[in-house]
């Protein structure tokens, strides 16, 4: 009820009822009890990207056809977005909520297309604002020196990497075939690192032409040498010619070496190894035969992996181990194998094969290729750190038990995927920034952390953790589904199978521009207002203003009555509900 | 110029020269070619006014109150159940003054379902604070829409304008339309008194305290008694300037009728002929078709009864309980005449069943066979 005042001197009553002022007298905000808020929320993705990228805003700006400020929002994180969009297992496609309502978003061929645009639009890395007189040494320039030597030098540092090989790379030049990761294309990412001013020093092997000792002249050290030991297989004849590592006959191949195989190649293993080895194999024109212990589902190899392997006619023995390498003259003339059956559940959680007697069988085989796992090399390490078995042991900021020594990537124990590699050179980077100036590391990382999962983000570690974004992941449940239509996934374009065993042309062909665009648009923009309007178009009391500077919306207490019909309209989340007057 | 048009063509040709600017309407049968027609009509520009399609009738109503509401003219279009789902939004609408004008094509309400004609559906409203407009005749129908801007515009009282569904609304007949230049003569732009704007902003209908309500109510009771002269003045003046009027009460051979029957609506015509038949035969017999229902003129009635000996009142509805409407309100205004006639109640025509010269007949004939009515409404020709 509002004050009537006399008009005149007679009481005039008007044919309905009706106010002398605007509803703006009305200070309808005195009722609320539930306060609604805008607060960003953490989208799962970026929870998940173990290399810790801001994929949610690198969406929105995708998706607003902007693939340059996707980019740098990308590589704010991860400077490989062109590896990584080619080669990543895609955490966060898995975690993605879209998954629950059609099928998850492509991130990781949006990543590629990003990337991809990016750089044939020109855009490069940025130098840095100020030099700092610090030095680091990165040994290993694979993708966790990579991105440690990245991260490092555009906070201004003098990065020094040394490289055993005579390219940089790592895994990625020499353990990836160049049918999942064309060379120029790492190239020209590994090109764009160095122009920041990061020395690199190739051929240049720890412990043999560089002595740890010449080390020390450097500030802190991060170790990132991969994991290139391959394990035995442990059966006779394994010093046959003609039997070789599945890492060795990738880094030959990779190297561009020629390498004499014959007709038939047996591959021991069921990881991602065995399956680049025997793909790689059948480019060379051999015919190659996987050979795994376990059952098909029990295979380590990531499911598209296998599956490509597959679609390429490779052949699979499951459950078989081999016991003996066949030789003559020194050399493979087949391999012999038992068959296996599946016992119990082991450490590992996986069924356990045990071998069936009297079940072996022999294969003719020209190569054995092996690929039953790979464990770091120590041996340049001083003898204090070398005394480790399997990882080095670091702690949570990735340092070492030598002062100033840092370590990651497959060096460590972490799953040994390129997304992971990245997050570790990123994290041993603010460790070392922290740690070089007097800061607690581990202050610095927490700052800087996206969800439970590890993930980090330097953009939070330079803001100090004050980038407005709330730690919390918005679930699926929290998400207005009604204002989103389904839709299906776009799925990269693949090479024709006629066009894949005579060379190593690129499989995957990445999305056309179209594709992209659709798929960046298909984004729920989870936890994250992208000025969609609804909360203004919803509001019963007009309480809701879009900013001056139309970058998002204020909610005027003095008319928010609390009814929260924003925070129900919102479709992703973005809007958060506090029980106080 | 005079064209072969369906009664609903004439409603909205009413309205198109009525320059109504805001359209709000959901479909429903018997009235959908109504809003149809002027759709097409807002599409290709005939029609400047903005068509805001609906998902329900209610909001529709609420569409066209808040359009009435900054100063437009609004019209919208139902039917039967629409009609009943606007029910809410109908005391709205007069409880803010607002100048609806609203066709309504009568239909039965359900259940059993029915598209068919009956009153049930309007007068079931009769207490909204609508004014309620019952047409013969396509003519009628195009002419009272435009009358009914006239009304509901110096009242502030919304306008009802009833169609009979199929026997009005989907039957052709010759139209004469008015030219515009002539109807905007006699309908000026609506200037509202009151209205939102953002210049000068206001609440429409904040709560009004317990002191205050009944001033309201009273305010547009006034109006509606305002509204029968006014109502019979805009008719006389659109007879002066279109040589058609209508009255609150049209009658036919009633001058020396010692029986008059009284219906509303289409049935009307059809007693014409029957009428004529018994004054053929001598018989002193006449007609009252009812057109203005609400507000309901009850003075009108005591004068124009005062000296008729019987009226049998033909209601096409009934109010379940009580018996036909118009029988209702006809007797209560009856009781303060000093001469009041004998009322004979019958109840015909529901759900769309037809109303013959031979069910007038038994109307009539049970009217002047009997000496009196009989205690309650007689239903004709319903299965035993």
């Amino acid at each position: 009820m509002k004050k009537k005042k006399p008009l005149k001197k007679k009481l005039f009553l008007p044919p309905m009822s009706l106010s002398y002022e605007g509803s703006r007298a009305s200070k309808t905000g005195t009722w609320r009890y539930l306060t609604p808020a805008y607060l960003n929320k953490l989208a799962p993705c970026n929870e998940s990207c173990p290399a810790g990228e801001d994929i949610e805003a690198a969406m929105v700006l995708a998706g607003q056809e902007d693939c340059a400020g996707a980019w740098e929002k990308i590589t704010q994180e991860n400077p490989l977005p062109r590896v990584c969009g080619r080669v990543c297992f895609r955490p966060c496609e898995a975690a993605c909520n879209r998954k629950e309502f059609d099928e998850a978003t492509s991130i990781n061929a949006l990543e590629r297309f990003v990337g991809d645009q990016a750089f044939q639009s020109g855009k490069r890395f940025a130098p840095p604002q100020e030099k700092k007189k610090e030095k680091v040494a990165v040994i290993g320039s694979g993708p966790a020196g990579l991105s440690c030597a990245y991260h490092l030098a555009s906070l201004g540092y003098g990065v020094t990497l040394f490289e055993a090989q005579p390219k940089l790379g790592g895994v990625l030049r020499y353990g990836i075939p160049s049918y999942r990761l064309p060379k120029d294309i790492l190239e020209q990412e590994i090109d764009n690192i160095l122009s920041l001013g990061v020395e690199a020093k190739t051929g240049a092997r720890v412990g043999k032409e560089v002595k740890w000792a010449e080390l020390k002249k450097f500030d802190a050290v991060f170790l990132a040498a991969g994991a290139w030991k391959s394990l035995p297989l442990k059966v006779p004849g394994e010093t046959a010619k003609g039997v070789m590592s599945g890492l060795e006959f990738l880094l030959r191949v990779n190297s561009g070496q020629t390498v004499a195989l014959g007709q038939r190649v047996a591959i021991i293993g069921g990881g991602n190894t065995a399956m680049d080895a025997a793909r790689s194999a059948l480019r060379l024109g051999a015919k190659p035969v996987i050979i795994y212990r376990r059952t098909r589902e029990e295979m380590p190899a990531w499911k598209e992996e296998a599956s490509e392997t597959e679609e390429e006619g490779i052949e699979f023995i499951f459950l078989s181990s081999p016991v003996k390498i066949n030789t003559e003259n020194g050399k493979v003339k087949g391999i012999e194998c038992i068959k296996n059956v599946l016992g119990p559940v082991g450490k590992d959680g996986r069924r356990e094969p045990r071998p069936i007697e009297g079940s072996n069988f022999v294969l003719p085989v020209d190569t054995v290729i092996s690929a039953i796992g790979e464990t770091p090399d120590f041996s340049f390490l001083p003898e204090e750190l070398r005394k480790s078995t399997g990882s080095l042991p670091v702690d949570e900021t990735g340092a070492t038990a030598f002062k100033r020594v840092f370590a990651g990537g497959d060096f460590i124990a972490q799953p040994r995927t390129v997304s992971y590699a990245i997050g570790s050179g990123k994290k041993a980077a603010m460790a070392i920034d922290a740690t070089i100036h007097g800061k607690n590391a581990v202050e610095g990382l927490r700052s800087a952390r996206w969800g439970e999962k590890g993930s980090l983000s330097m953009a939070r570690y330079k803001k100090g953790g004050t980038d407005g974004i709330a730690p919390e992941v918005v679930p699926f449940s929290d998400l207005n589904t009604a204002y989103f239509k389904r839709q299906a996934r776009e799925r990269k374009e693949k090479l024709p199978l006629s066009r894949r065993d005579s060379g190593f042309s690129e499989v995957n062909l990445g999305l056309s521009p179209a594709s992209a665009l659709y798929e960046a648009k298909r984004c729920f923009n989870c936890g994250v207002c992208n000025l969609c309007h609804n909360c203004f178009i919803y509001c019963p009391d007009m309480a809701i203003s879009a900013r001056p500077d139309k970058q998002g919306y204020d909610i005027n207490y003095d008319y928010c009555k609390g009814c929260c019909i924003c925070v129900e309209e919102c479709p992703r989340g973005a809007i958060s509900v506090e029980v106080k007057k | 110029m005079r064209k072969l048009m369906t009664g609903n063509s004439a409603v909205s040709h009413g309205v198109v020269l009525s320059r109504a600017q805001v359209i709000s309407a959901y479909p429903i049968t018997p009235q959908t070619t109504i809003v149809e027609e002027l759709s097409e009509m807002c599409a290709d520009g005939r029609l400047p006014a903005k068509f805001i399609r609906v998902e329900s009738e209610h909001s529709a109503m609420a569409c066209v109150a808040a359009a009435a509401a900054t100063g437009a003219r609004v019209f919208t279009a139902t039917s039967s159940h629409g009609l009943a789902y606007m029910h809410e939004m109908l005391h709205w609408v007069s409880g803010t003054r607002l100048p609806v004008v609203m066709v309504n094509a009568n239909r039965a309400i359900g259940a059993p379902w029915s598209i068919w004609c009956d009153q049930g559906d309007s007068l079931s409203q009769r207490d909204t604070g609508w004014l309620q407009l019952y047409c013969q005749s396509a003519q009628e129908a195009l002419d009272t829409v435009i009358q009914a801007y006239r009304i509901a515009e110096e009242t502030l009282l919304p306008v009802m304008v009833l169609v009979d569904g199929f026997f009005l609304s989907h039957t052709s007949e010759p139209v004469d339309i008015p030219d515009q230049a002539a109807v905007d003569r006699f309908l000026p732009p609506f200037r509202a008194r009151y209205k939102l704007t953002p210049d000068e902003p206001h609440t429409f209908n904040i709560m009004a305290d317990t002191s205050l309500f009944i001033s309201f109510r009273h305010q547009a009771q006034t109006a509606m008694e305002m509204a029968k002269k006014l109502t019979a003045r805009v008719d006389r003046e659109f007879k002066r300037q279109f040589g058609r009027g209508y009255g609150l009460l049209e009658k036919f051979r009633c001058t020396d009728a010692e029986v008059v029957l009284l219906t509303m609506g289409t049935a009307a015509s059809t007693a014409r002929e029957v009428i004529d038949q018994y004054r053929r035969q001598g018989k002193k017999v006449g007609l009252c078709r009812l057109r203005l229902f609400r507000p309901f003129p009850a003075e009108e009635f005591i004068r124009f009864l005062s000296g008729v000996k019987k009226v049998a009142v033909l209601d096409r509805d009934n109010s379940l309980g009580a018996g036909g409407i118009v029988a209702q309100e006809l007797k209560a205004a009856l009781y303060r005449a000093p001469r009041k006639p004998k009322v004979f109640e019958f109840i015909a025509g529901l759900g769309g069943k037809d109303i013959t010269p031979e069910t007038i007949q038994k109307v009539i004939d049970t009217t002047l066979r009997q000496a009196n009515p009989n205690g309650a409404p007689l239903w004709l020709e319903v299965e035993a």
